[in-house]
């Protein structure tokens, strides 16, 4: 009995090392990150004003070789903590989060432009009188934003949903600077959100919910590229989860309006609505949803005409781009093809709904519409030719809280090989 | 893709107690679906097994790459007798061949700040080298563009790439990299 005891207190102390050795990690890993992204002129860090001053003289340049290394070993210790997430205190995964994203919410933009675009949005529509959903930010290339945006993006009109445009639109009076802090802060509060719904989703589910936790607020994706590029992504995860847990209490007309606002935010959110529909088999959320969406489409011409609400036009245009990292272009390479054709976005869109038909019919024979939900983000952004680190992070909340424990599992897998192709400057640097 | 929570069949009564059992919707999952769930775990194993080879074999790809990359820069930097560090390599994305062009500046300054010169490199790396097959020059702050190029030598004076007739009034001297390995 006594060495039982011994036996369990020293499994405790061992745990709690392991555990105080990983955050140490992941700690270091974001620092490290954050602070030299800080320091600027990083191909890494995209150019923007100035907002972490203060961290600059403390760090050196980002350059690819520490990054990745950075990234390669949070990636490790984040895996260590899924292993051990169960026996961790819930307030050490806690504080350990809210540390994290505090560390990154300080720092600058990371890996990415995409949150001045959405500010150029906003000061088109609110300083400039410009619609967003006709014009690029080309259109107010006096605009102090418009140095900032992507040079790929600066003549394309928005691809996002008018709720998010909405939303949007008050930051657009703050300068460039305030709304960089306010779009960083929307960022934060949608990620803390999607923690928060987590959680208790897991705990309705009889998951272990600091499991769940933990998978997605110490999630190398979610963490540096998805609250460190404040990207508009987690505000679409949040109302999706909002959407998850309504109907977990029952609430399904509000449930199938939070779906509805997720897909007004970014289309993408709409994926969880058929599965909803399929599983509930009420009319309450198809109404709320259609309630929500009305309301929207109404304010949405308001604002910005018929433009406002054809989405699917936007989608139709973003669905032809081709990125190196997606995994169509990766199989394209392995059969010795330089890239994808458009044959090939026929072939990937008949998977899609193949994949999106198998999983509808499984759901109305039972199946956890959440976890059929998440599979189909999860195919969305595997057979997407355009896909980056943000995409990932749609179906990971739902794994995290799904009764089918593969989905998890797939996530963090097409994630790791994400992180994989993130590699080559790390055996062979350019300089 | 089976149910894990095991909860009893719920039996469907009124709008859809008409259709055959197997069409009929379930409050949760047939108990039985083995073979389901091991033939959807199976293709799931299969694509992800696919998906890691083509991850694995375009970090090599992308490697190789990098490697034609260093041996570009290198290259241009024994060519032009400058080490500088801001050069831009433009490759041939569109033909999908190895040929690269490597631009620097041909003084100290800002990337693009100064006149550059720009070698065309081809062929298989050499001891840390590629062959050079031509090339031409660019005037200051301006992008690899026909029009902007001036001074070809080499195979760019056969393949027509300066559109440009002279080079601009109170440029550098403009004298042609010698071909080849440098």
């Amino acid at each position: 009995m006594a060495g039982g005891v011994g036996s369990t207190n020293g499994a405790r102390r061992l745990t709690a090392v392991a555990a105080g050795a990983l955050a140490l990690v992941l700690l270091a890993a974001t620092l490290e990150i954050v602070i030299d992204g800080a320091a600027g002129h990083s191909p890494l860090i995209p150019k923007a004003p100035q907002i972490a001053g203060w961290l600059s003289s403390i760090g050196e340049h980002l350059g690819f070789r520490v990054f990745l290394i950075a990234l390669v070993a949070y990636t490790g210790a984040y895996a260590g903590m899924l292993a051990l997430a169960r026996r961790l205190g819930s307030r050490f995964a806690i504080a350990l989060t809210v540390a994290l994203h505090a560390v990154v919410f300080v720092g600058p933009i990371l890996l990415s432009t995409d949150v001045f675009s959405y500010i150029a949005y906003a000061r088109m529509g609110v300083v400039h009188g410009v619609n967003p959903y006709l014009h690029g930010p080309q259109s107010i290339v006096g605009d102090p934003v418009y140095h900032y945006v992507g040079k790929d993006w600066k003549t394309v009109a928005t691809a996002y949903g008018p709720l998010y445009t909405l939303i949007s639109y008050p930051l657009g009076f703050l300068g460039v600077v305030g709304a960089l802090w306010g779009m960083k802060l929307m960022a934060l509060l949608a990620s803390a959100g999607t923690l928060v719904l987590t959680w208790r989703c897991a705990r309705t589910r009889e998951l272990d919910p600091k499991a769940a936790f933990v998978a997605v607020g110490l999630n190398p994706l979610y963490v540096i590229y998805g609250v460190g590029g404040a990207h508009n992504d987690l505000l679409m995860v949040f109302l999706m989860m909002a959407g998850v847990s309504l109907t977990f209490a029952r609430r399904d007309a509000y449930a199938g309006a939070a779906v509805m606002g997720a897909a007004l935010v970014k289309a993408t959110g709409i994926a969880l609505l058929p599965f909803m529909l399929l599983s509930r088999r009420k009319l309450a959320p198809l109404i709320g949803a259609a309630v929500a969406g009305l309301a929207c489409a109404l304010a949405a011409y308001l604002a910005f005409g018929i433009h406002g609400v054809d989405v699917v036009a936007a989608l139709n245009r973003d669905a032809a781009f081709v990125s190196t990292d997606s995994f169509p272009t990766e199989i394209a390479h392995l059969f010795g093809k330089p890239g994808v054709f458009p044959v090939d976005h026929t072939l990937l869109k008949a998977a899609l709904v193949a994949i999106v038909a198998h999983l509808m019919w499984r759901t109305w024979r039972g199946y956890d519409w959440v976890a059929a939900s998440g599979w189909t983000l999860l195919a969305i952004s595997v057979t997407s030719t355009w896909l980056l680190a943000w995409y990932t992070l749609w179906s990971l909340p739902l794994a995290a809280v799904s009764r089918d424990r593969r989905l998890l599992v797939a996530v963090l897998a097409v994630q790791a090989l994400f992180i994989a192709h993130q590699t080559a400057p790390l055996w062979a640097p350019v300089s | 893709m089976a149910s894990v929570n095991g909860s009893p069949d719920t039996p469907l009564s009124g709008r859809f107690a008409r259709l055959p059992e197997w069409a009929r919707p379930r409050e949760s999952e047939r108990r039985g679906l083995g073979s389901l769930r091991l033939a959807e775990t199976t293709i799931l194993i299969l694509f992800g097994l696919l998906l890691a080879v083509a991850t694995v074999n375009d970090v090599a790809r992308q490697t190789r790459v990098n490697h034609r990359l260093i041996a570009d820069l290198h290259t241009w930097r024994v060519a032009s007798g400058h080490n500088y560090h801001n050069l831009t390599v433009y490759q041939d994305l569109q033909g999908h061949t190895t040929r690269d062009t490597v631009c620097g500046n041909v003084s100290p300054g800002a990337p693009k700040e100064r006149t550059q010169v720009c070698v065309t490199l081809v062929g298989a790396t050499v001891k840390g080298e590629r062959d050079i097959t031509g090339g031409f020059y660019l005037p200051p702050l301006s992008e690899n563009e026909p029009a902007r190029r001036y001074a070809c030598f080499g195979a760019a004076v056969a393949a027509g790439s300066c559109a440009s007739g002279g080079p601009p009034a109170g440029s550098p001297p403009a004298p042609p990299v010698r071909l080849g390995l440098p």
